[in-house]
């Protein structure tokens, strides 16, 4: 990049305030904060685009009426499993805690590079053109995941449109920009660890912190005319990272739960939901789905069909005398906070039987008639844990209507909306043996 | 490869970074535009975002603190006044922080939404931010409290 080349024309800006290097004083800009911080917020990034993906696949799109929207080329090249049942709850957790800890250092980050935005010539050369442009995806790509999911997981949608197609694209934006952008940074960030040190810097008192160099034939943030520093690096690191740490523990008290849960202060669901065997975290309240209640109480009858036959009706108390099973299994939600408790019900593979179906997946159906998850298909290996079980009780008692009053889908390891609340049917694939 | 380099600008490694970086990121765009409903309102946030940082937020904060370190330092860089610039900018920093990650909760916006949906009021999160806010602050100023004694026998 340093080496001459053809400059394109130029448009007329003047060097004013901005726009001129010596606008832009602070001696901790610089070559090396710039790599440090991105080499704190790289594997933060990473888990997060991972597990996000991850996320995709939890939801088993290729099965049934699953997927939420047409992703173009699938990543998901494996089945979901039901072991370790906490899987879930650990990638979603992951997910959200590394976003929310990412969010500090994405910021100081912005701060640490702004002066290159009004940086002149504002076009040097082809390369410099694209690599301009790749920054712009990459800063807009980065804010607009972060801006999106945090909304999200606070169950507030002021966008106008789809969350999760737009999430899940803008991720790929962001990491393709990414990826351009830390071939083209590279040198930058090899040449100012190597001569600065890696954390070296973080070492000096106020009254040694020096406006960092610049490194020679390339160009950077470095100032041209620093202010007197009124903080050192390792201040201003250490707030960066106390930042981030204490929004990853908001975040972590609600993945984990119980006694740290009281750590999420800020966090959607941080809150004690009382001490009783319902108490705990509701995703989506009967009030809020609108299946009148006599629907539920009175008139419930359990159908199994198979092949869009339907085979058998049962009711909460045929249900109930039947053989249960009890297992202490995680709700985890996509908004990742999760609970577990403990459910007691009726083993969906022992339903399959009743029913005569033979190793199939089975859609699972809600009495609620709208929403993207009225319904959930499962797969054969979820069908056949016997884990899986259609939930009548949590924790001795029965279901309260919010938990999904009469009857629930149990899964270890699947995501929590996919645990389908008021069931009405189970539909099992394929033909009777 | 001289040639190369003049006319494009960069080696031939960061040609094919930015085809592909910047293919796979214009097939996502693509992608998503063909998915929603209204892209439009996707673009609006997409844009909206390095807009709204880049030239109103982040110019905002740079002058809340350019004002606070005028007001407090006063030309006079003595070790107890950037102190006290410290005691005073991290305290509000983490304060910001919480706000700007928590507002639709502490503010209340997303509560019609939020109540609907997990059966809970969004009233507690304004008082348990102003209760950390003030708790960073107080934490922040007692520390200056006990600094201040040494700091001030220096200079």
């Amino acid at each position: 990049m340093s080496a001459a080349a053809r400059c394109p024309p130029q448009p007329p800006i003047p060097e004013l305030g901005p726009f001129k290097r010596s606008f832009w004083r602070s001696p901790l800009r610089g070559p090396w904060l710039a790599s440090f911080l991105s080499a704190a917020l790289l594997p933060l990034i990473v888990v997060c685009f991972l597990t996000g993906l991850l996320s995709h696949a939890a939801y088993n799109p290729a099965l049934g009426r699953n997927q939420l929207f047409d992703p173009g080329v699938d990543f998901y090249f494996f089945e979901w499993p039901v072991r370790p049942s906490w899987l879930y709850a650990l990638t979603q957790g992951l997910h959200v805690v590394s976003g929310l800890g990412a969010i500090p250092i994405l910021l100081a980050k912005l701060w640490a590079v702004i002066p290159q935005l009004f940086e002149r010539p504002a076009v040097r050369s082809v390369a410099h053109a694209l690599e301009r442009a790749g920054l712009a995806l990459l800063v807009s790509g980065s804010l607009f995941v972060f801006a999106t999911g945090i909304l999200n997981i606070q169950l507030w949608y002021p966008f106008g449109f789809s969350f999760v197609p737009a999430h899940y694209y803008a991720a790929f934006v962001f990491i393709a920009a990414l990826a351009f952008h830390i071939v083209t940074k590279i040198t930058v960030a090899r040449r100012a660890f190597s001569e600065r040190g890696v954390v070296a810097p973080l070492r000096d008192e106020l009254e040694h912190t020096m406006p960092e160099p610049p490194l020679e034939g390339l160009d950077t943030t470095a100032p041209v005319a620093a202010a007197p520093p009124t903080m050192s690096r390792r201040l201003l690191i250490g707030t960066v990272g106390a930042g981030s740490l204490g929004l990853a523990l908001m975040g972590i008290g609600q993945s984990v739960g119980g006694p740290f849960r009281r750590l999420a202060l800020l966090a959607p669901r941080g809150r004690s939901e009382g001490n009783g065997p319902n108490g705990f975290q509701v995703n989506r309240t009967l009030g809020s789905v609108g299946i009148p209640r006599e629907k539920l109480v009175r008139d419930w009858l359990l159908t199994l069909s198979v092949g869009g036959d339907m085979r058998v009706e049962l009711t909460r108390d045929q249900l109930l005398q039947m053989r249960q099973t009890t297992a202490s299994l995680p709700i985890a939600c996509v908004e990742g906070w999760s609970t577990t408790q403990r459910w007691t019900g009726v083993r969906i593979s022992e339903l399959a039987r009743m029913a005569g179906a033979h190793g199939a997946e089975i859609e699972v159906r809600s009495l609620q008639e709208s929403g993207t998850f009225k319904r959930a298909t499962l797969s054969d290996r979820q069908v056949r844990d016997p884990r899986t079980m259609l939930a009548l009780k949590v924790n001795g008692a029965d279901l309260s209507l919010d938990h999904g009053f009469p009857a629930r889908l149990i899964v270890p390891a699947l995501p929590g909306v996919h645990n389908t609340k008021w069931v009405g049917e189970l539909a099992f694939a394929g033909t009777a043996a | 490869m001289k040639r190369f380099r003049y006319e494009y600008g960069g080696g031939p490694v960061h040609l094919v970074a930015a085809a592909v970086g910047l293919g796979v990121a214009v097939w996502a765009l693509f992608m998503v535009f063909g998915v929603l409903d209204r892209p439009q309102n996707f673009v609006r946030w997409f844009v909206g975002a390095i807009v709204l940082h880049d030239l109103l937020f982040l110019p905002i904060y740079l002058a809340l603190g350019a004002a606070a370190s005028g007001a407090l330092l006063r030309g006079q860089r003595t070790r107890i006044r950037v102190a006290a610039l410290n005691h005073l900018r991290l305290p509000a920093l983490f304060s910001g922080l919480l706000l700007l990650v928590w507002f639709p909760l502490v503010l209340s916006k997303a509560a019609a939404s939020y109540e609907s949906r997990s059966g809970l009021s969004t009233d507690v999160y304004l008082g348990r931010w102003v209760a950390l806010t003030a708790v960073l602050f107080g934490v922040s100023a007692l520390l200056f409290a006990l600094r201040a004694r040494s700091l001030g026998d220096n200079r």
